[in-house]
Formats: structure tokens, C-alpha cells, sequence
């Protein structure tokens, strides 16, 4: 029963030996059961891995500044052409330094980041420390490789972001990272920047360029910098993908834009974007 | 054995006597309300006696380690099932208590031919909306109290109940800042631990002077250090649990 030294996803396995009225094996399995929920007839093509068709609709960018991480996306669903929620929040808090920014299906990286969440605190409860970054980077590495059917199935994949600062780095240094993840699990630190989602095509080489040629290097501008930045190349991807929403001032929508320094997390508001916002136009 | 009635009293009397002869010393543990939130106190020589069970559920316990450990573990456990299973609102102290830990406790300690849990535990959960802050004494027969203004463990029931009576009559309606109730379950801790080792003599007088009070405090902390986690509703995000450190204690301690 004792013999899960912290880890999350084989206690579930295991729930049922917990004493408690605990419900069957198969629903204390997240996997089984999203496997469950969307088990489709493979697709022939699909089955040989000849094709990998990504749905990742979406723009998620993180890049470093001066005081840690600034990340953000788009709030736009789509499903196909269709529009099916403006409100979606892709940035999305793990624990009290890690943020998981999510492209791909929805149902797959709301749960990740759901089985993510509960792994750290599950460590931290039971192992009484805080896992560290590499621990935290192979669960997440391990959860990609587990929807790996699904995605070959091209109806599931998931291709995070995820940003940490490492609140032990000494106090000179820039303690954020970020690390890209591929289909298949493979996590890569990308120290500058990374962006992902149907959009990000369009802003990747502006991310390059503004690095190598722009006035103030990405790792040098201060909060106020990052965000106008950052407003501006969502605005640059939805101007070129469909599945990006860009800034509605309509019905006063805005991006998720997250910053994570050594103090933790934190959300920039509405107001202090809107204020951004008379720069970048 | 269980086919004489009086033999198995005979052997769970032996037993509870056995197990409260191993609890005597243990160091008390105070749990009290304060202005935003619940602290739990205790003096050890190291190894961490407090523990975050879930967000907002600390607990601590007296006893033997393997024992603590393995049902710290196993409430932790349950909590962290159901959270994901469910959704994080939906555990509570009151169902991992008579759900989870009264029964195991219960049958452990009458099942006599097995291993008994040597175990007095402490759980505090701070309120949140409509529901009051909680604080749970389970003893090791599976007996549990549930208590709303403070709660303390001790060797004996006697000392407990010193300790509940000095911290009650210096409890005030309002709810004090961190530092204040720092200090007061400091002194309700000093005065279970002075009565633990009075205990040894058979001495009955449970009247502990102030001065009494900052001896035991000052000898105890020779090599001993005060340990406090708190849940503090103010703290962002989903997670209210957090362990003072040294620093923040000896500030608190020196507040007047």
C-alpha cells in the first residue's frame, strides 16, 4: 500500500487497496477512462504512423525577460472552422512556480495538466519536499508518451509549454526556464523562448529576429516591454491564423498573459493589458 | 482468547495501559485559531512532527513514527484519491476522519492479536464559507472529539486537560494576531511538557506557575527546537499549508 514513494499516478492505480469506499479500479484510472471516452476506430493511415495530423489550433508563446517568464495565449476553441468558446484559458497555474501552457485537444491537456497539478502536491504531501525540475519535467514527459495513441489517432494531441522559475537559483541570476515538449515526450529547455499552436508559425522567426536584431534583447526588457511584445506577436499570429483570437475589444476579451518570477505567479489584470494595448497599436 | 469474554478485556485493558505508558512523554501539540487562520505548535528534536495533509488540512500526532508515519500516509492518501477523483472541495476532515482514520484506529486496537497504534493524532481544518474551523482529536482506540475554538494532544488525559483549561481561560472572543497565539500555545505546551515529567513522580498537583512556565521553555529549547505549520487563508492559490521557519518563529516569539 506504502509503496508509491510520491508517485501520483500508481497510487491511483492502487486506490482501491486505500481503505475507503473508493470506487472501481477503472474509474480511479484517468488514462482508461480518456482512453475510454474517445475510443475510435483507428484510422488505417493513422495505424501504420505514416501520418501524424496535429490539431493544435491555437497560439501559446513564453519567452524570458528580465524578472523571470512571461507567458501567454490565445483565448480562442475552435473545432474545425468553427468558432466554440472566445473564453478558453490555455495558461494554465500547476503549483506556485510552474505553468503548463497547453496547444492540442482540450479534453487531453486540461486533464494532463489536472494529473500534473495533483502529482507535485501528491509529492510534496507525501515525500515532504517539493519534487524538483527535472522530476517535474519527466511526469509531464511521461503524460505526453501516455496519450501517444491517442495522438496518432490525430484526434488528441497535446504539445506544451511548460515554464518554471526555480526559486533556489541565486539572486543574480534569471531563474526561469522553459522546455517544448514533442508528441512524443521528449522535453527540450529553450532558453530564450518557445511557441507552439497553429499561430506560432507565423511569430517564430519574429521571436528569432526580435532576440538576435531587436533594440533590447527578449531576456533584457523589463514587464512593461515583455507584455507590449507579447500583445503584439498574438496580434501578428491572429492576423495570420484563423484559429488565433486576437484582442476583442468589442466584448473586452483579452489574452491569458501569466508572469512567473521568484515571487510566484501572477496574472496580469485586464486594466494593466488594456493600458499595454495604447502601445501596440 | 475470544471465547473468554473477560480474558479479552483483561488483554484490551493491558493493552490500552501498554500503549499509554509509551505516550506519557510525548511532546503536546496546541492547536489554535488565530486572526487569519489556524496554527499547530510543538517542540521536537528534529524530525517533523507537522504535516500538510491537503489544502487545507494540517495535521500532527503524538506517538510512535512508524505509526505516524504509516497513518499520515494513509490519510494523506485517501485525500489526495478522492481530490482527484472528485474534486479538491469535496474532501474534508470530517469524512477522512470518520470515514478513514477512526475505524483503522479502532481496529487495530482491539484487534489484540495484532499490532496496536501507538497514536494520539491532531487534524485542524480551517473553515471556509459556512463551514467553522475544525479541529479533531483522534485517540488511538478510534475515540474522536471534535473541537472548534483549540484543541491540544498530551501524554494523558490529565494533562490535556490542564493544558485545555490554562489555554481556554487565556483565550479571548477576539482572535489574536500570529505572534499572540504563537506565544499562548507556546505556554500551553510548556505546561503539557512540565506536567509529563511531573507525571513521573505521581505528583497530582496540576498547577503550573508562570515562572514555572518560562523555565520549562527555556530549558526545552536547549536542544530542542519549536516546530509551527500553519493554514493561513490568506495565502494564494489553492494550497494554505505552510511550516514556519526559524526566523519567522523567533520574530513572533519576540512581539510584544
Amino acid at each position: 500500500m506504502m509503496n508509491h514513494k510520491g508517485d501520483f499516478l500508481s497510487l491511483l492505480k492502487n486506490a482501491d487497496t486505500l481503505q475507503v469506499d473508493s470506487e472501481t479500479r477503472r474509474e480511479s484510472n484517468p488514462k482508461a477512462l480518456i482512453h475510454d471516452a474517445f475510443q475510435l476506430p483507428f484510422d488505417r493511415k493513422a495505424s501504420y504512423g505514416t501520418t501524424l495530423e496535429i490539431p493544435e489550433a491555437t497560439t501559446v508563446v513564453a519567452m524570458r525577460y528580465k524578472e523571470g517568464i512571461i507567458i501567454a495565449g490565445d483565448r480562442r476553441a475552435t473545432a474545425g472552422t468553427a468558432v466554440v468558446h472566445d473564453r478558453a484559458e490555455k495558461v494554465l497555474p500547476i503549483d506556485t512556480h510552474s505553468v503548463l501552457a497547453i496547444s492540442g485537444a482540450p479534453a487531453m491537456a486540461y486533464e494532463i495538466a489536472r494529473v500534473l497539478k495533483h502529482s507535485f502536491q501528491y509529492f510534496r504531501r507525501s515525500q515532504l519536499q517539493e519534487l524538483s525540475v527535472q522530476g517535474k519535467l519527466r511526469t509531464l514527459s511521461r503524460l505526453i508518451r501516455d496519450n501517444l495513441p491517442m495522438a496518432m489517432q490525430g484526434i488528441g494531441a497535446v504539445i506544451p509549454i511548460f515554464a518554471l522559475y526555480a526559486p533556489q537559483t541565486d539572486e543574480s541570476e534569471n531563474g526561469g526556464k522553459i522546455f517544448f515538449y514533442d508528441a512524443l515526450g521528449a522535453h527540450f529547455e529553450n532558453v530564450d523562448f518557445a511557441t507552439t499552436g497553429s499561430g506560432s508559425v507565423w511569430i517564430r522567426g519574429v521571436l528569432r529576429y526580435l532576440d538576435r536584431w531587436g533594440g533590447t534583447r527578449l531576456e533584457e526588457m523589463d514587464q512593461q516591454q515583455a507584455t507590449v511584445t507579447i500583445l503584439r506577436l498574438l496580434d501578428t499570429a491572429s492576423e495570420y491564423d484563423a484559429a488565433t483570437s486576437g484582442y476583442n475589444a468589442k466584448a473586452e476579451i483579452f489574452p491569458t498573459l501569466k508572469i512567473i518570477t521568484r515571487q510566484g505567479i501572477e496574472t496580469l489584470t485586464d486594466q494593466y493589458l488594456s493600458e499595454c494595448y495604447t502601445e501596440v497599436t | 482468547m475470544r471465547d473468554l469474554p473477560y480474558r479479552w478485556i483483561e488483554a484490551i485493558q493491558d493493552r490500552r495501559d501498554y500503549i499509554e505508558d509509551q505516550l506519557r512523554l510525548g511532546s503536546p501539540v496546541v492547536g489554535l485559531p488565530y486572526a487569519q487562520g489556524s496554527l499547530l505548535l510543538t517542540v521536537s528534536k528534529g524530525a517533523q512532527k507537522i504535516f500538510e495533509v491537503h489544502d487545507r488540512i494540517a495535521l500532527s500526532a503524538i506517538g510512535h513514527p512508524a505509526d505516524i508515519e504509516r497513518l499520515r500516509m494513509l490519510v494523506t492518501d485517501t485525500a489526495s484519491v478522492q481530490a482527484f477523483q472528485s474534486a479538491t472541495e469535496d474532501v474534508n476532515l470530517h469524512r477522512l476522519t470518520h470515514y478513514v482514520l477512526a475505524h483503522t484506529f479502532k481496529q487495530a486496537f482491539e484487534a489484540i492479536v495484532g499490532e496496536a497504534y501507538i497514536i494520539k493524532m491532531l487534524l485542524v481544518e480551517i473553515g471556509n464559507g459556512d463551514t467553522p474551523t475544525q479541529f479533531t482529536h483522534i485517540n488511538y482506540d478510534g475515540n474522536v472529539k471534535v473541537q472548534h475554538e483549540s484543541a491540544v494532544i498530551g501524554g494523558t488525559t490529565e494533562i490535556e486537560n490542564a493544558m485545555q483549561d490554562y489555554l481556554t481561560a487565556a483565550q479571548t472572543d477576539a482572535k489574536p494576531d500570529l505572534p499572540t497565539a504563537l506565544q499562548l500555545a507556546l505556554k500551553t505546551w510548556a505546561v503539557g511538557r512540565g506536567l509529563s515529567q511531573r507525571f513521573e513522580d505521581a505528583d497530582d498537583n496540576t498547577e503550573v506557575t508562570d515562572e514555572q512556565v518560562n523555565d520549562i521553555i527555556k530549558t526545552e529549547l536547549a536542544d530542542r527546537e519549536i516546530e509551527v505549520g500553519v493554514l493561513d487563508s490568506t495565502l494564494s492559490g489553492d494550497t494554505k499549508f505552510r511550516l514556519l521557519t526559524q526566523d519567522e518563529i523567533q520574530v513572533a516569539r519576540e512581539t510584544t
